[in-house]
This record gives structure tokens, sequence and C-alpha cells, in this order.
């Protein structure tokens, strides 16, 4: 018999009962369209956060913070390289001004670390401190950074853009810079203050019994265009920035939260050795984080958590998968009485076999399709709200992301669970022997 | 005149749980090109049997059975599906597919046989047209009579040009009226046509309307009847 043939006989056989082939394949559009879903969400989350962090974190570009990795292994401390395979087992520690060891970074060190390799194209230090700004008498919670401006805007020359105002490249010491939230805090266009206007600048010294509100007053030099999401160890939304000396003798320390590096070429190589020449430098105390080894961690975190979410959302395709084991064997039953007139008509068993899969295969195909659409607009759907904010969702875009992968794997693995649980039931109505089939009533 | 089937010593034991039952006990049976034999029994006579065997959906116990030249007992399945593609039964229930048409149903062993779709389609019409239902090739069997569908099955029957027609009370399931009219349309194609027939049934009167007549009883085929015109 001709395949297309086949598959005429197959699909009128779906036909005929179009309630239950339905909801057979039914089965297969929830579990495709809840794996497709789940992970076009990940994907376009991990690729969201992937383009944030790039953003902020270029390659050719290290990050110093005191202190070892979470996991006690600082970043390239471990044999196998920042860029290389994997970044299984490694952390990463931002911010804090000191570590739990006592080892601290201090704002001179750069000139010890810009002397540690001739590929070292220069570094700087970054002074970060939580606290307060005062503007039109409401008190609003930032992050103040000591930054060189010059240096700042050099190596965050996409983020660190003034969208009103003028950054200063050589600031006086009450001049400040301020991300879009602290002025705006509501995104709503009421602004507390703008570009020239004074706002005072406090946190809280805890070092000194009892503690006190240390405070000044800065003049805002420029207010910086919206950055959203995270930036790592760059410049944030909510950032209030201040000249480096000023934040030494505002906070009373040189101890700095880190210390940014500039490479002169960002392939893994040059990225491997200085990280190593850093870290070793200074005994295993600091770790030194790279765009590459940050990245290849959260392809591992993501990878991980789609795993696992595919892994239930096929749980329920596996469900599907055996609904159509049992309708397939009820329609066996059935139809009986007709495969014993197909072979009296001279069918060949692995016709019939092939009649029973392809019918197997065209649920599975409609069910994937179906399946694969739906998840589609799910994703899409739960994005919105998520952004949207209602249902305590973030407020933040993730676009969801259907890669040719997920959709190819989705298409088959619909098709894939539809045929393997076919296979028996198919296999039983081809062995029927003619006599016994043509007698059933 | 080639021989069709020609069965020696043929003998089928089924079990019916551990209880073997002779179902033949050596059939000696001849028939050739042209011919239109009814092999005529009562029920429990082995006439069931004889017309599986010679349908090629069941191998013999013992003896030989050749149709068409091969012993079917040396071929495999596959073998014995593709002999079914040249035997054109008719059965007692009409054995149509209820959700496909008349034409459909006729078209359906040519594709089993891999003609291809228009071919088929001209095919399906004109032996529809044969067999007198021109105007129903587009009804369903549930939209069909008795006799109508019995005419659908034969017209399906030899859609592959067969060997032979193997008929299993093809009248058992409609009135006496269709019956005889069924009857004429097979004694047409027997005469007209030249179709070689073998009718399997209980009915005596039915029996005799064919050329020959085998009479079976307890497993055995008892005596052999030319019956008069």
């Amino acid at each position: 018999m001709k395949t297309i043939d086949i598959f005429g006989y197959s699909f009128s056989a779906i036909k005929l009962r179009k309630l239950r082939a339905a909801l057979t394949i039914l089965g297969v559009v929830i579990g495709i369209a809840a794996i497709v879903a789940l992970l076009s969400i990940t994907q376009g989350l991990q690729a969201t956060i992937t383009t944030q962090l790039q953003k902020g974190l270029s390659t050719n570009t290290l990050i110093v913070t005191p202190g070892q990795s979470v996991l006690g292994q600082a970043t390239s401390g471990s044999g196998s390289g920042v860029g290389g395979s994997g970044a299984g087992g490694r952390g990463f520690n931002l911010g804090g001004s000191s570590s739990s060891s006592g080892f601290n970074l201090y704002v001179n060190y750069t000139q010890k670390i810009d002397a540690l390799s001739p590929e070292i194209e220069g570094s700087f230090a970054v002074i970060q401190q939580s606290g307060y700004v005062n503007a039109g008498g409401v008190n609003s919670s930032v992050t103040i950074y000591g930054v060189d401006f010059a240096q700042y805007a050099q190596q965050y020359s996409k983020t660190f853009v003034a969208a009103s105002g003028t950054i200063p490249l050589s600031p006086t010491d009450n001049e400040t810079v301020v991300g879009t939230l602290v002025n705006d805090p509501g995104q709503n266009g009421t602004l507390l203050f703008g570009a020239g206007d004074d706002i005072g600048i406090v946190w809280t010294n805890g070092t000194t019994l009892p503690v006190v509100n240390e405070t000044y007053t800065a003049q805002v030099s420029a207010v910086l265009q919206k950055i959203g999401g995270f930036g790592v160890g760059g410049p944030s939304d909510t950032g209030v920035y201040i000249p480096l000396s000023q934040a030494e003798s505002f906070f009373g320390t040189d101890q700095c939260s880190m210390i940014i590096v500039q490479l002169k070429s960002s392939n893994n190589a040059t990225v491997t050795n200085v990280s190593k020449a850093i870290t070793n430098y200074f005994g295993n105390q600091v770790t030194v984080i790279s765009a590459t080894a940050v990245l290849s961690l959260l392809s591992t975190v993501f990878g991980t958590i789609q795993l696992f979410l595919g892994g239930i959302a096929a749980i329920s395709l596996l469900v599907a998968g055996i609904a159509i084991m049992n309708i397939m064997i009820v329609s066996l039953i059935e139809r009986t009485r007709e495969i014993g007139i197909l072979k009296a008509l001279g069918m060949k068993s692995r016709t019939v076999l092939t009649i029973f899969l392809g019918e197997s295969v065209i649920i599975g195909l409609i069910g994937a399709f179906v399946g694969i659409a739906l998840g589609w607009v799910l994703a899409n759907v739960v994005a919105e709200v998520l952004a949207s904010g209602a249902f305590g969702g973030t407020g933040f875009r993730v676009t969801p992301l259907l890669t040719p992968e997920v959709f190819l794997g989705a298409l088959g693995f619909g098709i894939g669970v539809s045929v393997i649980f076919a296979l028996y039931p198919a296999w039983r109505a081809s062995k029927l022997k003619p006599v016994e089939a043509l007698r059933y009533e | 005149m080639p021989t069709l089937v020609e069965a020696v010593n043929l003998q089928k034991t089924y079990m019916l749980g551990k209880v073997p039952v002779e179902a033949l006990r050596g059939v000696n049976l001849k028939v050739e090109a042209g011919d239109f034999v009814s092999i005529l029994g009562p029920s429990g006579s082995g006439k069931s049997t004889m017309l599986n065997l010679i349908g090629a959906l069941d191998k013999p116990t013992s003896g030989t059975l050749l149709i068409d030249g091969v012993d079917i007992s040396k071929l495999n399945d596959n073998q014995l599906a593709d002999l079914r593609r040249r035997i054109g039964f008719v059965f007692q229930f009409f054995n149509l597919i209820p959700r496909l048409t008349a034409q459909d149903n006729v078209e359906l062993s040519m594709a089993i046989a891999d003609m291809n779709k228009a071919e088929r389609r001209k095919r399906a019409i004109e032996l529809l047209e044969t067999v007198g239902l021109k105007d129903r090739v587009n009804h369903k069997p549930a939209e069909l009579s008795g006799g109508q569908q019995q005419r659908v099955a034969i017209a399906r029957a030899l859609a592959n040009n067969p060997k032979f027609l193997l008929l299993d009370e093809p009248t058992g399931n409609i009135d006496s009226k269709t019956a005889s009219e069924v009857l004429g349309l097979i004694k047409k194609l027997n005469v007209e046509n030249n179709v070689s027939i073998i009718m399997v049934t209980h009915d005596q009167h039915l029996a005799r309307e064919a050329k020959r007549t085998a009479q079976m009883f307890d497993g055995q085929i008892t005596s052999e009847v030319v019956n008069q015109e």
C-alpha cells in the first residue's frame, strides 16, 4: 500500500471519532504547551539577563572583589580556567566593602594590579556604600558609588551616559551624577529634582557608637539615561555617583568594594592568565569575575533550571502518552473485525502496523503544532503579566524566546511520545490472525 | 483448463482449549478455471474451515492445498497476504468498512494492491456500474440495503481481477427477492465474464444453482454432484 494511501486511511479512522481524537490530541497539546511555555520563558529570561550583563560587563574587563567566592573557591583558582569549560562550582561575591576573612581591598591597590601584567590596560577602584539622598523633603534609598568619573565613563560608555546635564570628567568634590530612578522614583515623569539642583547625600556611619548619619550637600551635574535591569559592577538606575576622593573622605576610608581591571585583549588566555595572576598575588583572598565566567555560570544555572522545568512538563506529556496507548488499545479492540477484513483483502501485517502508527503520528503532529502555538501564546501572556506588575509580578520585562532547538525538540518529542506509546497497540493489531479477527463480533 | 484449487487429503485440527477438534479429515477437491462449485454442508461439517483455507486465511495441519498452483503451507504471512489479493472474498455479513463510501470500499482492495489513485477510481466506478450501483457510489454502507451492500462487496472482490470469487453464504443475510438478484449477478459473472466461483453454503437450494455441488459432512466431502441446468 502506498504511503499516501496509508496516511489517508489512518486519517479517515481518526476523523470517525472526532471527540476521542480531540481529547487525545489535547493531552499532547497540554504537555507540549507546558514545555514550550516554560522553556521559552526561561530562555527569554536568560537572554535578557545575559544582555544586561554584557551591557554592564564587557569581555575585556575583570572585576576584583575582596574575599573568596561563595563556595570558597576563587574564580580563577580552579584549574579549568575562567573562560574554559563550564563554571560549575564557582560562585561570585559582589559588593560588600569587606570580606568575612578580614581581607580588604584598598584604592591604591590599583597600582599593584597594574604592575602585575603587561596585558593590563589599567584599573580603577569603586567604593560602594548604601545610603540615602534627600531632595525636596523626600528620602530615598540609593547606593552611593565613589568612582573616577573619567575612567568610569570610558569603561561604561554605553550606560554611564547623561540624559540631562553633563557628566564632569574632572569634577569638583561636591558634584554628583545620579541614576534615573533617584530623581524619578515612580518612573512617571514626576521629578524630585533636576540637573543643577542640590541634594543631600546621607550614609549611616555604623563604625562609631552611637551611629551617626553623615551628610553633605552635593550639586547634581547629570542624570543618567535609563539603564534597566541590573548591572554587575556597572552603573545602576538607583546609583548616586560621587568623585572617588570625595567618597574616601566622606566614608572616612580608602577601602574599596571592587577594582575594575581593563585588559588589552578579551581573548580567553589573557582573561585566564590575568585572573590567575591577580588571585595569586592576593593569596587567593580575592574573587576575580570575568564576563565569560559569569556568563558560563549563568548558562549552567539556567541549564539546570530548564532541565528541571522541562522535566516536570515532560511528565505531563508522559501522561498524554499513556492516554494515547489506552485509546489505541480500545480502538484496536473495536476495530478487530476491520483489521480482519483488511487482512482478508490482502493487507500485510506491517501495513496494519503502519496504519496504527500513522494515526499516532497524526495525533502527535497536530498535538505538537497546536501545543507549540499555545505554549508560545501562554509564555507571552505570562511575560505580559510579569511586566505589568500585576499578581505580584516584578514589573521586569522578559521577552519569551522560542529557539529552533526548542521548536524542533518539542515537535520531535510530541511525535516521539505518541509513536512510542502506540508501538504496542500497533504491534498487537498487526499480529491479529485474520480468521479470528473476522470472527470477532 | 488450468486448476485453480487442488486439495489433497487436506486435514485441519484445532485446539479447542485442550481438546483437539478435527475440523477437516482428509478432503480432496479440485476446482478448475471457469467452474462454479458450491460446498454444501450443515454447521460443524467443516465448510467454514474449508473456506478459510481456500481463502488463504489459514494453513492446513497436513495434506496439500494448491491455490493457483502454489502450496499454501509453504508460504509465510506476507506471501499469504499477496496470495489473498488474487482471491475475491465475499462474506455473509458483507464486511464493508462502515466509514468508507461504496466507491472507497471498492478502491480499498485496489489501494492495498498498490494500484494508483486515478486508475482505481475509474475501475471502482466501472465495477459499481457492473453490479448495478452506478447511482450509489457515494453512499456509505449504512445508507445501502443488504442486497446493495453485498453487491458493493462483490464489486470489491472483483477489483483486483481475482483468480476466483470465494463466496461465504452470499445471500444468508438478505431477503429472498434481493437474494435472487444477487444470485443472478453471480451466475451472470460466471457465464458471461467467465469468473470462476467457489461458494460455501448450508442452503441446499442455493447450492444447486452452482454447476457442481460438493457435499460436506463431518470434515469430509461425502459426495460430488453435477447440477442440472
